[in-house]
């Protein structure tokens, strides 16, 4: 039981300050250096991973002469954010870091089977690394819920209306919460059952989640 | 065993043969779909602030582009927006159960038009719901799940490039020479793992294969050259498409 959502007052400031490591997987390194055009140079990934297929020459170039490492990873079966993910949490060992979240931009909107594919990687992130990791864009937030009990603070401010519960992969025999306008007890979440979406809070400032089985909570978030 | 075969041309949507309603959600959707579709459509509904979208999507000739029919709890649809289509005689459907989002029961009230008139359909496509909030695309696909009992049509989701459909338990088979077929497409276990599903037809095919969320999701597959894709599946199972606009 841990509250991650202190981080959310943090986002701002992300990329320049709060992050200790910076990474780009594949194709991410075309966004970050055309949302970063005239500086560049500002913003440098520690590395960039993936099979390289999606990332643009140009960009890969530019960065491999700025000194960014760049990780070639051929495995076909995992996604280029899972593989982004493993090596993560290799250099966060190396470098003894202490993290609290892990932070993913992008991956949740666009093509239906990658938003998939993200969801899929959080699942698998559990054997990967012990940190939270939460996946953002646009003004959607999402972060798979381990089986037992959560609390999140969802006064920052930078809260937007909307949350659910998601019960993506498999059923929930029973989660309970508080803090939402419409709370659960004891209740069954499942695909052609129930399933809780343009949920809201209550005024507490704090919603806790007990859930029994993986459960994706999500979330708006403010740009 | 039950064994549902199911086969539908998404070229025919805009081309003549195929029989389809049309449900429009408060997405931002493709105009190129949107008026590849209308045309063709034998109903056409907008689940409220989709109205919004249609009322924009056709601005300057929004009176050749009337719905049959709006639902919802008018809770998104703009208040000009609705005075408009009330004036031009749309009927104007306020549901309010809230335990069902506005998709599901729109869904409920086309399926109730479709027997009352006697129609017969092939497909029941919906524009939007794919995009924007996470929580409402999950809606969509919920949606789905609901939607075996409301109504024996088959119900397809497209937004911008990507289609879903949910697939029920039993053997199906698309064809995906059509042209419209972009190049990935993914089987989704999703809210339930597949213990046993079998494929033909694309790159990477499953054989018995357990799908599952934290084992194996099927994303970034695409097609081999046959054009026929058939799937048997042991449960639901979300079918995943891109197509062009």
């Amino acid at each position: 039981s841990f509250s991650i959502f202190n981080s959310l007052s943090y986002l701002k400031n992300l990329v320049k300050k709060m992050s200790a490591l910076r990474a780009c997987a594949d194709g991410g390194a075309n966004r970050l250096y055309h949302i970063t055009e005239g500086s560049q140079d500002s913003f440098l990934p520690d590395y960039i991973s993936g099979d390289f297929d999606s990332i643009q020459p140009e960009v890969k170039e530019y960065y491999k002469v700025k000194g960014c490492e760049l990780i070639e990873t051929m495995d076909q079966d995992l996604t280029d954010f899972t593989k982004c993910l493993q090596i993560l949490q290799k250099k966060i060992e190396k470098k003894g870091l202490q993290i609290d979240v892990i932070v993913t931009l992008g991956g949740l909107g666009g093509r239906f089977d990658q938003t998939m594919a993200s969801v899929e990687t959080l699942f698998h992130a559990t054997n990967i690394t012990p940190f939270p990791v939460i996946v953002i864009q646009e003004c959607s937030l999402i972060y798979l819920l381990q089986p037992g009990k959560h609390k999140l603070r969802v006064d920052t401010g930078l809260e937007g209306a909307w949350c659910g519960l998601i019960p993506i992969g498999n059923s929930c025999e029973s989660v309970t919460t508080t803090g939402l306008r419409w709370n659960l007890t004891n209740q069954l979440l499942k695909f052609g059952t129930l399933v809780s979406t343009s949920n809201t809070y209550d005024d507490s400032g704090i919603v806790t989640i007990e859930t029994d089985k993986p459960l994706l909570w999500t979330m708006a978030i403010k740009r």
